[in-house]
């Protein structure tokens, strides 16, 4: 019975994927990818959360440092809810990242990818055009980068020399918020890498919507602007009339119900996310391995 | 050949049309661009810019370089002349003025991003426009490392200069956040498939006229009596002869071609869109920076 454990055990963590999440921001990994990430959970993978930059900038009548701390426990409250372990943040300044030097953000986002050793990556996609928080394309430049250099070990040779080996990890996916209008043709010949795919999020899709109501910082911020500019132009939303607790509530779930549908369109599921992906194939291709 | 029909279907389909977009509601108009020309070349703004104007907006030109490489006459000499060459071109198009920015012309690349978007970040609270025009941060195969490094300043400005802890010492000056709500992105239509345009834009004649009188305004590149003997020559090369340049001096010959080039463009935006006269551009209307509420926020807002 103990060997049958043990046996079960094992096969178990054979199969248990660990799944790095690269965020540039605390809502765009909950948008994009939290209802995939949330069903991965429930079948067994591991997930961790890197943060690059620390969302200082995004509140309403708040400063950059107390919108910081704010955001911290926000983002760590919507991971827990999604199912994600640990939460660990570079801590750059929101806002910031095209003056920063690529290499130095690439290096320790490579760090974390030879540290835990990812068989799932999920990062921005920096490719994904009209998406106007450009923190989202270096973040998703630097961790494409930094999956590739990872498997060679004369990228960082300190690394190595303490025990951070170099690493291969099998799947990619890329994310965005639909904005890029292309976001679904092909790329290139149907042979390239990555290709679009399209993920049912209905079993997970609540705690999706419990994550991004966990924001409560960027979801006030983002309800106020809402009324300043309809106010500015002589509007009302009879939703916001009031803006409280239940209002923002209401706010974020249409928000969360219509980028899953969004995502759904044209394809069987009802809620879904959308994703470029670049799985095992990509390193050795299936006709590859089926001739072995 | 199986496919031949097919193939002979899909030439004869016309090309699809843009949707055409009216001037949004507003007042105020900023068009930033990294040079003195950009405001109104053949892929350019000078049909809507002059539009705005009709429509009672107050538009101000941002020039981001100091145009010193564009012309023959040498590094300071150039910049002044490119300057005040905008400033006559964009006066045509009813424009209030100029600011000049004054980076170096054909050296953006190196230009850090981050202090020139605060420039861009201030003019846009000081002005708080309704519209920005400028070049498109997402297209591809752009050459020109200032459009490139221009398009994406404007690109994150546009909406960080409606974030209070973006610069907040504007905010000391008296100077409240403003997030742009309109954009219209341009960029060369025929750079590879970076730039699709989502909308047309209908210019009368007038516009188009003011359009080709400010494009040839700008006679330091443009509208160069070399160029007008050069097509004499092909001319003569090939027999042909066009009358209407006959009698002209060769500068005056120049601009007439630069005249019919704009008008050629308007015309041939126009006929792709079903109207006389058009410019085409990818238009950011003011909900869509969130796909997921933007249907919600058109359906359900009302005049108070």
């Amino acid at each position: 019975m103990t060997r049958l454990l043990l046996f079960l055990l094992l096969a178990h963590a054979a199969m248990t994927k660990t799944v790095l999440v690269v965020t540039a921001d605390a809502s765009d990994f909950v948008l994009g990818a939290g209802g995939t990430l949330a069903s991965m959970v429930t079948q067994g993978d591991r997930a961790i959360l890197l943060r690059v930059t620390n969302d200082d900038k995004d509140s309403w009548d708040l400063g950059p440092e107390e919108t910081a701390a704010r955001a911290k426990s926000e983002v760590e409250q919507a991971a827990k809810i999604l199912g994600i372990e640990r939460v660990h943040s570079l801590g750059y300044r929101a806002g910031e990242l095209g003056g920063i030097s690529p290499t130095e953000v690439r290096d320790r986002i490579l760090f974390y990818i030879r540290l835990l050793k990812p068989d799932v990556l999920f990062i921005p996609n920096p490719y994904a055009e009209y998406v106007e928080v450009l923190d989202r394309h270096y973040t998703g430049m630097a961790a494409e980068e930094a999956r590739r250099i990872a498997a060679l070990p004369n990228h960082q040779p300190p690394f190595v020399q303490v025990g951070l080996g170099t690493h291969i990890t099998p799947e990619l996916y890329y994310y965005a918020q639909p904005f890029d209008p292309r976001r679904r043709e092909p790329e290139s010949t149907p042979t390239f890498t990555p290709q679009p795919k399209v993920v049912d999020i209905a079993e997970s899709f609540d705690k999706k919507l419990q994550a991004a109501q966990a924001l409560t910082t960027i979801n006030y911020a983002m309800a106020m602007r809402i009324r300043q500019r309809l106010d500015q132009t002589g509007r009302r939303l009879p939703l916001l009339d009031a803006i409280n607790a239940e209002s923002i509530r209401k706010l974020v779930d249409v928000n969360v119900r219509k980028l899953a549908e969004i995502a759904a369109k044209d394809s069987p599921y009802r809620q879904a996310e959308e994703f470029m992906y670049a799985g095992p194939d990509h390193q050795i291709p299936e006709t590859f391995r089926k001739a072995r | 050949m199986k496919h031949a029909p097919l193939l002979l279907f899909a030439v004869l389909l016309p090309a699809q049309r843009l949707p055409l977009v009216a001037i949004p509601p507003g007042k105020v108009l900023l068009v930033i661009q990294p040079h003195h020309d950009d405001h109104t070349t053949d892929y350019g703004m000078g049909g809507l810019i002059a539009k705005f104007t009709d429509a009672g907006y107050e538009s101000w030109f941002v020039r981001a370089s100091n145009d010193e490489k564009d012309g023959a006459h040498g590094y300071p000499h150039n910049d002044m002349i490119n300057l005040r060459e905008s400033e006559t071109a964009t006066r045509i198009l009813g424009m209030k003025g100029v600011y000049s920015l004054n980076w170096r012309n054909d050296y953006m690349d190196p230009t850090p991003l981050q202090e020139l978007r605060a420039q861009l970040v201030l003019l846009i609270r000081k002005h708080r426009p309704d519209v920005v025009l400028g070049h498109d941060p997402w297209g591809h195969y752009d050459r020109n490392p200032d459009h490139r490094k221009v398009a994406r300043a404007v690109g994150e400005a546009v909406w960080m200069a409606g974030l209070a802890n973006i610069h907040p010492e504007h905010l000391d000056s008296g100077m409240k956040p403003h997030r742009v709500p309109y954009l219209f992105w341009k960029a060369r239509v025929d750079y590879g498939r970076g730039h699709r345009p989502n909308a047309a834009v209908e210019l009368n004649e007038s516009q188009v006229k003011r359009k080709e009188k400010a494009y040839s305004t700008h006679r330091n590149v443009y509208a160069s009596p070399s160029m007008a003997r050069n097509v004499r020559k092909m001319l003569d090369s090939e027999g042909l002869k066009v009358s209407e340049l006959e009698e002209l001096t060769d500068e005056e010959a120049a601009v007439r071609i630069e005249e019919w080039h704009m008008d050629w463009i308007s015309r041939k935006r126009g006929a792709e869109n079903g109207v006389r006269y058009a410019e085409i551009y990818w238009f950011t209307d003011e909900w869509d920076y969130l796909p997921g509420l933007k249907d919600f926020l058109r359906s359900n807002t009302a005049t108070k």
